[in-house]
């Protein structure tokens, strides 16, 4: 089975993107920091990494450095509130990631990729 | 002092003490509780959204479930702090959505509580009551109480004008601006700002007729917002609009011209326009700003800037001999330096 791993602070988005994955046939886990994470967790590969950027103490470019160093992963998706121009453009050029959702979000453009994996 | 009145006040201390401590004991269990039963609403509430947007045809969730789901974690009539807060989670939520799970959303809210609370507020006395009673309407697009909302456009408190306009933007888009001319009371910049991006979210796409409509406004705070408008939409045909309000006899009006200009780049014919409109200007600073605008966005105009060298405030004379000595024309700022001191006057050059 495809996994994903989801990570929101928001737990309404949390939710929503869990319900989301698993309707489209994936197995989610869905956690709202990288506390959350156990050693099994740190060898699987996931599928799907859909992850916010804004985490209490640490920078957003820091923590998606450390999102790609730590966690196995063939996709990356941010959603996060923090969509200013300059924010994306920086991500972008972090290499590596498959798709950056600013708030407001269509969700059927998320759902759209995950279909077409 | 004898021994006795002090062993009562060594108890009358010690009897406050305790009652403090109670009192904080209290406090600290009653917000854990709180705490704890608000995590519970979010949670729950979580649960409702994500399983209403994506219902598993397996195991579907309906609206009785969802009603009696609320009412369980205290989503009830009497506890108006939790509904509150529950309308708080309401709107964060639909501001974090799109496209046609927005409208889902929107269904959602109109079936289940608190189906009145909002409305009610805005018949309420206090004036923080009636802003935020419109205020959750229009974030909810609850439309069907536009007319409720359209009374207090000019209402005497700033707070309920401002949201019940910024309502009337969200539910009518591009027609409100209809409204503008009749509108009585001023509107600050904080407000245009929030009204222009308002409308950007709602109503990307513009609707030309409205806009040429409102041009007949006579409301400085009419023409300020319009200009703003323009820019924020970035409509390179109306740019006529701000350019006529260059040398309007308000300061602030030309103020926010001047910003609104320096989004747009110009055709020949604007810009000689523009610099006839320089002239016009009575403030130094403004003109300076127009003045850098012109330098950055059009071809070197020898005769313009030497004019303006002679006529201009000593003020910009200096930006002015600055943007031609840079440009190639030394001589002809040595000459003017010169032309300022009578021919026998003893230079302290060698």
């Amino acid at each position: 089975m495809k996994k994903v791993l989801v990570i929101q602070e928001d737990i309404i988005i949390l939710k929503i993107l869990e319900r989301l994955t698993r309707l489209n046939g994936f197995d989610c886990k869905a956690i709202r920091s990288l506390s959350a994470l156990n050693i099994e967790d740190q060898q699987t590969n996931f599928d799907f990494i859909i992850t916010d950027i804004l985490f209490e103490g640490i920078a957003p470019l820091q923590f998606v450095a450390q999102v790609q160093e730590v966690l196995l992963h063939k996709n990356l998706l941010i959603v996060t509130n923090m969509g200013q121009d300059k924010i994306k453009q920086e991500i972008f050029n972090l290499r590596g990631i498959t798709g950056f959702y600013a708030v407001p979000i269509d969700l059927d453009e998320i759902e759209a990729i995950i279909q077409a994996y | 002092m004898n021994e006795s009145s002090i062993l009562i006040l060594i108890g009358f201390v010690f009897a406050v003490l305790v009652i403090y401590w109670i009192s904080i004991v209290i406090s600290v269990i009653y917000r854990r509780n709180r705490t704890k039963r608000l995590q519970k609403i979010e949670m729950t509430f979580a649960e409702i959204v994500s399983g209403y947007l994506y219902n598993d045809p397996n195991d579907p969730l309906t609206l009785t479930e969802i009603n009696k789901t609320l009412k369980n974690v205290g989503i009830k009539k009497q506890n108006k702090n939790n509904i509150q807060f529950l309308i708080g989670l309401m709107i964060r939520t639909q501001r974090t959505i799109l496209g046609t799970n927005f409208y889902k959303l929107q269904k959602l809210y109109s079936q289940i509580p608190p189906y009145r609370v909002s409305i009610n507020k805005i018949s309420s006395w206090s004036w923080y009551r009636k802003a935020r009673g419109i205020r959750e309407i229009y974030e909810m697009n609850q439309s069907q109480y536009l007319d409720e909302i359209f009374k207090y456009r000019n209402h005497r408190n700033i707070y309920v004008r401002r949201e019940a306009q910024i309502a009337l933007v969200v539910f009518l888009g591009w027609e409100s601006l209809r409204f503008l001319p009749y509108l009585k009371r001023n509107m600050t910049l904080w407000q245009q700002i929030k009204i222009v991006e308002k409308l950007y979210d709602h109503y990307p796409k513009p609707e030309l007729k409205w806009l040429h409509r409102a041009y007949k406004t006579e409301r400085l705070f009419g023409k300020k917002l319009l200009m703003r408008i323009i820019r924020k939409y970035e409509l390179h045909a109306e740019t006529g609009y701000i350019v006529d309000n260059l040398n309007h006899e308000d300061y602030e009006v030309r103020e926010t011209a001047i910003y609104c200009l320096q989004t747009f780049a110009l055709s020949k014919s604007k810009i000689s326009y523009v610099k006839v409109l320089f002239e016009d200007i009575t403030d130094p600073t403004q003109q300076g700003q127009l003045l850098n605008y012109l330098y950055h966005n059009s071809e070197m105009d020898l005769d313009f800037y030497m004019k303006q060298l002679n006529n201009a405030s000593d003020d910009l004379k200096l930006s002015i001999a600055e943007i031609l000595w840079n440009n190639g024309y030394k001589e002809k700022v040595q000459e003017f330096y010169y032309k300022q001191y009578p021919a026998e006057t003893e230079l302290n050059v060698e």
